[in-house]
């Protein structure tokens, strides 16, 4: 006989595997096979219209490779829905890693672009941005050719915990982003080309001020920049005609004043380093002494540089925030920072100095 | 039996399903420096309402909000209660409209907006109907299987954290509290009064002890100063401030290699999502407690399911998030109500009740 109570338990039963349907979150659900990676991004001027390049990684019997689409279109956004079209999957840009934009885009402005990556989210804003100074058809050829990690080789190239030095900088898209809204930091975006021999060469980095590519530094400076910010360690420098040096500790000390309307700020970058190769027979002192003028003379020129553009890649503005209110602060890259008076002293510890003797 | 631990785990779990989507935003464009003046008022005026209703119901113990307020009289219940009843109304539809929103926003582009509201108004439906014991149950439950997860994303949201940014650390708008009024400060207060009325309805069900209650409440401050300066140390007041969820984007930015998964957001997401629907069934349990005994002649599961119809009907007219702000905003008065006359009246009958027994044992 049928109860009231069985017709309960029916109905929960009922309730029940009707929450399934809904539990499970997923709508218009696209299998992964449906679904395409890319993990370059190339973007290049063509006449007023952006032409697209994806690096996506391809399955063939030999193993993995990768293969390169391109496309133009008015904005970057529908140059990919147009892949999406004519694909016979989907493009999904979520796993995106790196994204390479052609100098003549940093040189217009790159706020746009930064700005609607983060607003979309389809991009993650953790994906790393390079600069090519050349047109991005022979970095590709090369990326496609040199690909048997599907593609992946550029992303290592970044990536601190494969095949990163110091002498590259490391930019992400809200760092670019942060830096169109903040005050006092600029950033660095690192300059790609394709390599003669390797896959991937770089030649320094852009300095970008307010999204705008205004001036260029050298690997070298490059080095400098990363270990002012506490990322220099594993970075190899040469000093003068008597060997080179490899980093392995930095610290960087400050003090900052406002003297009048100026600002003043003391700086003192302590590297560790053990000595790598000699040439000669120079002493110890010799070269601690050669790399602390080197290097701060190093430092000098590139801060120069950089605050002639007006544009604070390095972050000293906050090392004003304690000194100057929020009012005075947004004022930092004009009336403060191309006045400013930076002294620097690099002081070297050369910890050891590897396994052979040397003199003092 | 005490269960404290049982409420002082829903304590925080409500709260801090709310605080991080819409009260960073607030405390961001309340002020441009010192956001840690805004955050400390705000909790200071969480803890000292808290305790004077808390004092004001340890004179009733163990009965509830609506039997106190039943025992001076039914028309003066009626009016005091009814704002309360519409406020929890509006919290579970400005709740399940904005959560479903997020969810949008942030990981299920392509899902329709009505099959996420049926999901976080089914649940919490479920729940409630199972009554307030299952209930808190849950929320142990909840708290065991998402708390570790949060606490590694709260420490790795960090990661990017420049600590110059915190300063400066005040200005004269700051220090001289003009904010207060202020339109987004006084939405931001959501985050303090949403959560601790349920404190007056849950005895005789569930007894707690008071002290252990106010205890909680302490180790719910570092989550509103993390949720806050999060983003502003990851990206510095002038960005953070062009962020719908500041919090969000910001644990968005972290960058772990040795995790398996790409997006620690996803977790973040996950798990206060269902915090939220926690705080959801919490509401709507006091609600259909409210409404049972307006009408005591209605079946409570039947309550429960009419109500939740009735509000999934009123989520569907909410076209866009303008109209969410807006609804926020205007329950804001109902808020202002029930977060500052209810405490106080409580303890003025409490008092009042107290000398009456002193007077006549």
């Amino acid at each position: 006989m049928i109860t009231k109570h069985h017709i309960h338990d029916v109905l929960k039963m009922l309730l029940m595997t009707g929450f399934l349907t809904v539990l499970c979150g997923c709508w218009d659900i696209k299998d992964i096979n449906h679904r395409t990676l890319p993990i370059v991004m190339g973007v290049e001027k063509k006449n007023d219209a952006y032409n697209v390049f994806l690096l996506i990684p391809e399955n063939n019997q030999g193993g993995t490779g990768a293969k390169v689409v391109t496309g133009t279109g008015e904005t970057i956004n529908e140059v990919v829905d147009r892949f999406s079209k004519d694909m016979e999957v989907q493009v999904d840009l979520l796993h995106l890693k790196v994204i390479v934009f052609e100098r003549a885009i940093a040189e217009q402005g790159l706020s746009d672009s930064i700005s609607s990556f983060m607003r979309a989210r389809d991009i993650s804003p953790k994906t790393i941005v390079a600069i090519s100074e050349e047109k991005l058809e022979p970095l590709f050829e090369k990326l496609k050719s040199s690909s048997k990690n599907g593609g992946v080789e550029i992303y290592n190239f970044f990536e601190k915990s494969a095949g990163w030095t110091p002498h590259v900088a490391q930019t992400r898209i809200w760092q670019i982003f942060r830096s169109l809204n903040s005050f006092t930091h600029d950033v660095a975006i690192p300059i790609i080309e394709p390599g003669r021999t390797t896959t991937i060469a770089s030649t320094g980095s852009a300095v970008i001020k307010n999204g705008k590519m205004v001036g260029k530094i050298t690997p070298d400076e490059t080095l400098m920049f990363n270990a002012f910010n506490g990322l220099g360690t594993q970075g190899r420098i040469e000093v003068m005609d008597h060997g080179s040096v490899l980093i392995v500790a930095d610290k960087l000390t400050h003090s900052s004043s406002i003297k009048g309307n100026k600002a003043i700020l003391n700086c003192r970058l302590q590297l560790k380093v053990t000595i790598l190769e000699t040439k000669g027979s120079p002493s110890v002192t010799m070269i601690k002494r050669e790399l602390d003028e080197m290097l701060t003379g190093q430092i000098q020129q590139m801060f120069r540089n950089i605050q002639s553009k007006e544009a604070d890649i390095l972050g000293m503005g906050q090392f004003f925030r304690t000194k100057l209110s929020r009012e005075r602060l947004e004022h930092w890259r004009s009336e403060y920072y191309p006045y400013m008076k930076l002294n620097v002293q690099v002081n070297t510890i050369i910890q050891n100095k590897g396994l052979l003797k040397m003199k003092n | 039996m005490d269960k404290s631990l049982q409420v002082m785990v829903m304590y925080l779990l409500t709260h801090i399903g709310l605080i991080f989507f819409m009260y960073p935003t607030d405390i961001i464009e309340v002020v441009d420096v010192g956001h840690w003046s805004a955050i400390l008022l705000g909790f200071a005026l969480h803890v000292a309402l808290m305790g004077i209703f808390l004092k004001g119901l340890g004179y009733f113990a163990p009965r509830n909000l609506i039997d106190i307020f039943l025992g001076v009289g039914k028309v003066f219940s009626i009016i005091l209660l009814l704002p309360v009843t519409l406020y929890f109304l509006m919290t579970i539809i400005i709740d399940i409209r904005a959560y479903s929103e997020i969810v949008t926003l942030v990981f299920l582009a392509k899902t329709p907006l009505w099959v996420t509201m049926v999901l976080l108004l089914s649940v919490p439906a479920f729940i409630s109907a199972l009554g307030v014991e299952t209930l808190f149950r849950s929320g142990v439950l909840v708290a065991i299987l998402f708390f570790p997860f949060l606490l590694l994303i709260f420490c790795l949201s960090f990661q990017n954290a420049d600590w110059r940014y915190i300063f400066p650390l005040m200005d004269k708008q700051a220090a001289s509290l003009s904010y207060v009024v202020s339109r987004p400060y006084l939405l931001s207060l959501f985050a303090f009064t949403g959560g601790f009325m349920f404190l007056g309805f849950i005895p005789p069900y569930i007894t707690y002890k008071r002290r252990k209650v106010m205890w909680a409440s302490a180790l719910l401050l570092p989550f509103f100063l993390i949720s806050v300066y999060v983003p502003i140390l990851t990206f510095g007041q002038s960005t953070a401030s062009r962020f719908q969820f500041p919090f969000i984007t910001a644990v968005d930015t972290v960058n772990i290699s040795w995790l398996m998964f790409d997006r620690v957001t996803l977790f973040l997401l996950l798990s206060l999502v269902c915090f939220a629907m926690l705080f959801i069934s919490l509401i709507m349990w006091k609600t259909t407690l409210l409404i049972r005994r307006g009408f005591p002649s209605i079946r409570p599961v039947t309550t429960t399911m009419l109500l939740s119809l009735a509000i999934f009907i009123v989520c569907l007219y909410i076209p866009d998030w303008k109209t969410v702000e807006r609804l926020l905003w205007w329950n804001t008065y109902l808020r202002l109500y029930v977060m500052i006359v209810i405490p106080f009246i409580t303890l003025f009958l409490g008092i009042r009740h107290h000398r009456k027994g002193a007077a006549c044992p």
